[in-house]
């Protein structure tokens, strides 16, 4: 029972990261691997307030999602206003750094070793202490998420962003910022990535580089690009079903010292095979 | 002293470096993809040159073994990938994605039949220390890395200035569709520069191992490196990615006076924004 309440809960934070990779990279079309890294600032952002005891949970889910936001339009202005080659390098370039900050800012981040002793999160004054109320927290979280998700891609603006994806050009034509729509789509992508840390860090009560690195990012990716891009339902498949794959290896009888290289092969070989004959993933539209 | 030491390091590591970024270069000027498993490929140099010294071969045969692997995974990734998108016409992103999943397929290979541990080499005659006055000390590796990037520098430059193949590239690079119609064939010409580009990246690839061991992931940092100095120094220009490189190792070994050693991606990270923001064409920027 437990195995299945970390995984229902895992998902839905894997949900609302799924939703922001594919604002950012299926939406708006930016190419990013720094998506890890956003998730880790709001995961830290979370923890220090809860650990410290200076905030309740909301408020500080709510700053993380802001400092997300912040970071995510500091990142991307500069490199967007060239060209979205140069986004690739500062995402390569962020995620890097920002693993060098959680490894190596021992004081803030306790380092390699991590945080452990995350309070439990709370509402209205109450501590969620046992793990249903956890999971029931995360799964209203994702559906938040899908709900804000959907109706954002129902609004004027969320056309603007599909006539974007079709042809650039024309919306410039049109009078309308090209630039300015895709920084609010990775504002927006901030934000759900910055309160999906905060849940995670919550949840688990303990959180280490290794959960922000490059590979999570690569993970990120996969999980879109499998369910599909652009689409709801994609960025709930996607999650649902590789989330479960570690466990699918589990099965397999493979050395314990190359399980981690394993999962990523795999998440390598998909992303390619995906490319190459279905693009749009399960679920997706068009990439 | 500390100060000379690390200027002579930075010229070591910057002219490592440079190599990288022209490699990088030569394949981004002239197919316009963003190759990030590049970095794949520059591991994997190093890794086939340490197998094969372990199974006895003289460190010349290995390293040469080790080149000719780089240049057929490059053509390979070339032929059998990225041709077969672009027959399909997907989009800029659908080629990156491939790419970054490219990498993380080789960086895993390595990963679990090596293991992600630090393997070091075993020569003797490379840690032998040359003194240059005083204290500043070089070993016969540094030296070699230093000798060798220059000659693969100025090697690729008589081969994109003086050779067919080299004008057939850059005809290609600055407009595929008039070379096209001039039967270049701009496909063929692609394998091509890939795999020329991915044999100069085994260079750097096994020398600055030798020196600092390898690791399965420790390709994307010079990577990264390399196409901000490709950035920096003005797309298409081998010149300026070289001197760009050097330049920002420079830097970086210099800020050890101030900084400790693990920010050292984040100087790297500030002159690129820097020069995103302030001339984001790079210093040795063609006309066009």
């Amino acid at each position: 029972m437990d195995f299945w309440f970390s995984y229902i809960a895992l998902a839905s934070i894997y949900v609302l990261l799924g939703l922001s990779t594919n604002l950012l990279v299926g939406i708006a079309g930016i190419f990013s691997v720094s998506q890890a890294a956003v998730f880790g600032v709001g995961a830290y952002i979370v923890a220090f307030f809860l650990m410290n005891d200076i905030l309740s949970f909301l408020p500080a889910l709510g700053i993380a999602a802001i400092c997300c936001v912040a970071l995510n339009i500091l990142v991307t202005l500069p490199a967007l206003r060239v060209s979205g080659d140069y986004f690739v390098v500062t995402s390569f370039g962020i995620q890097l750094l920002a693993t060098a900050v959680f490894t190596n800012w021992t004081g803030g981040t306790g380092g390699a070793n991590g945080l452990p002793g995350i309070p439990p999160p709370d509402l209205v004054g109450k501590a969620l202490e046992s793990t249903g109320q956890v999971v029931t927290l995360c799964l209203t979280g994702m559906v938040l998420g899908c709900l804000i998700f959907w109706l954002v891609m129902r609004s004027p603006f969320g056309r603007l962003l599909r006539a974007i994806r079709e042809d650039e050009l024309a919306v410039a034509a049109a009078g309308k910022s090209v630039l300015r729509a895709k920084v609010s789509a990775a504002a927006l992508a901030g934000a759900f990535a910055g309160s999906a840390g905060g849940l995670y860090a919550t949840f688990l009560s303990f959180i280490d580089p290794s959960s922000f690195d490059l590979d999570a990012s690569i993970l990120l990716l996969t999980m879109v690009v499998v369910g599909g891009a652009r689409t709801l339902a994609g960025s709930i498949i996607g999650p649902f079903l590789l989330l479960a794959l570690p466990q699918i290896l589990t099965l397999v009888d493979i050395p314990t010292t190359i399980a981690a290289a394993a999962r990523q092969l795999i998440y390598g070989v998909l992303l390619i095979t995906f490319m190459l004959f279905r693009p749009q993933g399960l679920a997706g539209e068009k990439l | 002293m500390l100060a000379l030491q690390l200027l002579c390091n930075g010229i070591v590591t910057g002219c490592a470096l440079g190599i990288v970024a022209v490699s990088f270069s030569l394949i981004y000027a002239t197919t316009k993809i963003f190759h990030v498993a590049h970095a794949g490929v520059y591991t994997m140099g190093g890794y086939v040159a340490w197998s094969m010294l372990r199974h006895g071969f003289d460190a010349p045969v290995a390293f040469l073994i080790a080149i000719l692997a780089s240049t057929a995974l490059g053509a390979l990734i070339q032929g059998v990938l990225y041709a077969r998108l672009e027959k399909r016409r997907a989009t800029h992103l659908v080629v990156l994605i491939a790419s970054l999943g490219t990498l993380a397929v080789i960086q895993n290979i390595l990963a679990s039949v090596y293991t992600a541990n630090i393997l070091r080499f075993d020569l003797p005659w490379g840690s032998q220390v040359f003194r240059l006055g005083g204290n500043v000390r070089l070993t016969m590796i540094q030296i070699l890395t230093v000798v060798c990037s220059l000659a693969a520098y100025a090697g690729v430059m008589w081969f994109s200035n003086g050779t067919i193949l080299g004008k057939q590239i850059r005809a290609v690079a600055s407009n595929p569709f008039l070379a096209e119609i001039t039967r270049l064939q701009p496909r063929r010409v692609h394998i091509y520069v890939m795999a020329i580009a991915s044999a100069l990246v085994c260079v750097p690839g096994i020398l600055v191992p030798l020196d600092l061991g390898l690791q399965p992931y420790n390709g994307v940092t010079p990577l990264l490196t390399a196409t901000i100095a490709m950035i920096a120094g003005g797309v298409g220009s081998i010149t300026g990615a070289f001197v760009l490189a050097i330049v920002i190792a420079e830097l970086q070994n210099m800020s050890l006076l101030f900084i400790p050693g693990e920010w050292s991606i984040g100087v790297t990270f500030f002159i690129f924004v820097i020069f995103m923001l302030f001339r984001p064409t790079g210093l040795f920027a063609a006309a066009r």
